[in-house]
């Protein structure tokens, strides 16, 4: 029977959630940089508003390296990327050698994306190996709790992405969906009353998004006496 | 079909490596880096009788060490009759007085054992050293096999080559055979550790858990994993990766975070098994490398099949004079060190140099053994598309249970630098497949 610790279910958690970031980022900063060829004013300062990351660039050139490829700016997509490799490389056990395979191959591909005149070529190439990672943990992955707690992640960190990105009402809704599935085939402790107001307010007419994100980093946040789903 | 087949696939090996993480970590100016350990395509091969005979040393060198470790904290028969003196055995690091009078289970000690070889010009077999606390390596060829089967399988068709693919289920074996009842799991000090990805592979085949210290428990004389929903499962084998000083900082190194607090207090009971079992550094000390000999002749009655390289102890006089005679054809190591640190040629020293180590030797004759230097026979490299000679050595593993069981395979290492003998990786070497052929 597999055993879990603390330790390697919170990792699983963040390698979800990390891997979730570099994804969605990328998918979001391909379409900036695109609009941004021609462009030559800040565009990017919006996309830093909705990202809730300072902005701190000088340039458009300067956002599209730093933003993308600055491994020591910590809300950089190869940041994110190498934290999600830092949670990967300690759970080869748990997720498999093929699994961790296609973390190691997205960071060889931003490597390359890194010194490229073409970055998007190889980000999609960072794109492509998210998926098989995907794709290989739902294959490869027999603990039906390992894979949990790793889609977990996925699914909070979709949501909040979501919200931060004021995406649509009903994208936002199919995610909430999806996590009220998942969070109970974890056995991780959660806060029922928290699952709950981010189901009511998900059918508002207009979602408050602000109150999304926060709702959703404190949904493990457990009080004492507080009514909790978990083992 | 010869194995030059699988040198066309040099390209592909090499990504499949790196695709897998093939890497071990070193530090540099204080900051871990992650390095891919360069590998080479040549195989080295020995032959099916060679080999056999190789298994047969080995065998009885490592139940002669396990004996004599059995010896040192039981009876010591081996120093009342004079045998090794007793200033070898108790001033070397390696020897814990906390170890006195306790049995591991099935009475192992040495479970697992890296002995280094190295083959001299005229074919000749010798033992450079025997590791017996945690030696690394088997996980490199291991994975460079199936990464080689799966570029070339022609190759694999073509040449009768032992499957080298059942460590795993020799260390399963290993560890399941002194398991004192419950999981089994690998303790490793953590990412950060020069070795971490071998303990990631080797619990991954295994099947055993990954584990470092916070992540395990004694409670109740027993010693527990504690899951994620506050479930205990209690733990009955731990082949650990961290050093007898890091294990326990109740019995060893108080100032150790990484250890389990009171692990040795129940492996003293037998609630748990410890793989390899604490106080083994007493016999793979450089000093009592010279004994090995004496000690197969000692408890086996059996005369030594392999080899020590010849060796002096400038402890006795007539090694001193011989020492500082002959100071320019030897090699010099200092018995504390490892890794291929510590290791110096008397012919490579100025005259200053000379003198200072002559006076450090003389000051403390105990710290030192010299070694005729072998004339290794050189293997082929292929050094950036050009097959070159290198020093080499070989790491054979031999694993206990129920009996010695040698794996057949090793781990190659060799020196990527022209002029010097030293493979370790640490220092720059590289690694090769060792095929072990059937016929």
């Amino acid at each position: 029977m597999a055993i879990l610790s603390i330790e390697h279910s919170d990792r699983l958690f963040w390698l979800g959630r990390y891997c979730e970031r570099v994804y969605t980022t990328i998918k979001e900063f391909a379409i900036r940089f695109d609009s941004m060829i021609e462009l030559k004013d800040e565009d990017y300062n919006e996309y830093c508003i909705e990202q809730d990351i300072p902005n701190i660039y000088t340039s458009k050139e300067d956002f599209i390296k730093r933003y993308c490829f600055d491994e020591t700016d910590t809300n950089s997509i190869f940041s994110n990327l190498i934290r999600a490799y830092d949670n990967a490389v300690v759970l080869r056990e748990e997720i498999g050698s093929e699994t961790l395979a296609y973390v190691q191959l997205a960071v060889y591909a931003m490597n390359k994306a890194k010194t490229s005149e073409a970055p998007l070529v190889y980000l999609q190439k960072v794109v492509d190996n998210i998926v098989a990672f995907w794709g290989m943990a739902d294959d490869d992955i027999d603990s039906e709790c390992v894979r949990s707690m790793l889609k977990l992640g996925k699914r909070v960190e979709r949501i909040d992405l979501y919200a931060r990105m004021k995406m649509e009402k009903a994208e936002l809704q199919r995610e909430m969906k999806r996590l009220s599935k998942r969070i109970n085939r974890t056995g991780i402790r959660y806060s029922t009353m928290k699952l709950a107001h981010l189901n009511y307010i998900m059918e508002m007419d207009e979602i408050p998004t602000d109150l999304v994100v926060e709702e959703i980093e404190s949904l493990f946040d457990v009080r004492v006496n507080e009514d909790v789903v978990g083992l | 079909m010869k194995e030059e087949e699988l040198y066309r696939y040099s390209d592909t090996v090499n990504e499949l490596l790196a695709r897998y993480g093939v890497k071990f970590g070193i530090y540099k100016n204080g900051i871990f880096k992650e390095q891919l350990f360069p590998f080479d395509m040549i195989p080295r091969k020995i032959g099916k009788d060679e080999f056999n005979y190789l298994e047969k040393g080995l065998k009885q060198r490592v139940m002669a060490l396990n004996e004599f470790i059995k010896d040192i904290y039981g009876d010591k028969k081996i120093i009342r009759d004079k045998v090794v003196p007793e200033e070898f055995v108790y001033m070397g690091s390696g020897y814990l007085a906390q170890c006195e009078g306790v049995t591991p289970p099935n009475g192992i000690y040495t479970h697992i054992s890296g002995i280094d070889l190295v083959q001299a010009k005229d074919g000749e077999w010798y033992i450079l050293e025997d590791n017996l606390r945690i030696p690394s390596g088997a996980s490199y060829p291991m994975i460079a096999r199936d990464i080689c089967r799966r570029s070339s399988p022609a190759t694999f068709k073509n040449n009768s080559i032992c499957d080298n693919r059942n460590y795993a289920k020799l260390l399963r074996k290993t560890m399941d055979y002194v398991n004192a009842g419950g999981h089994t799991v690998i303790l490793s000090p953590g990412r950060y550790n020069a070795a971490y990805f071998e303990h990631s592979y080797l619990a991954e085949q295994t099947g055993a858990h990954l584990v470092t210290g916070n992540e395990i428990v004694v409670e109740n004389d027993n010693l527990y994993f504690i899951d994620y929903s506050g479930r205990k499962e209690r733990v009955g084998a731990v082949y650990r990766r961290i050093s007898d000083e890091y294990l326990d900082p109740m019995n060893f190194n108080p100032e150790s975070v990484i250890g389990i607090p009171h692990i040795y207090d129940i492996y003293r009971k037998g609630n748990v098994a410890l793989i390899n079992a604490p106080g083994n550094g007493v016999a793979d000390d450089k000093g009592i490398y010279y004994f090995v000999p004496k000690m197969i002749k000692y408890y086996l009655d059996e005369e030594p099949i392999l080899n020590n390289a010849p060796t002096y102890l400038p402890f006795y006089e007539k090694d001193m004079e011989y020492v500082l005679e002959h100071f320019d054809d030897l090699v010099l190591k200092d018995v504390a060190e490892a890794g291929g640190y510590g290791v110096v040629f008397g012919n490579s020293m100025t005259k200053d140099e000379k003198e200072k180590f002559i006076g450090m030797l003389k000051a403390e004759p105990r710290r030192f053994i010299a070694q005729e230097v072998i004339d290794f026979l050189d293997i082929d490299i292929c050094d950036e598309g050009k097959v070159v000679p290198r020093k080499a050595d070989l790491r054979a593993f031999v694993l206990m249970a129920d009996e010695p069981m040698v794996w057949r395979s090793g781990l190659t290492r060799f020196s990527r630098n022209p002029d010097s003998f030293i493979v370790n990786s640490s220092q720059g070497g590289g690694f090769k497949d060792t095929w072990v052929l059937e016929e």
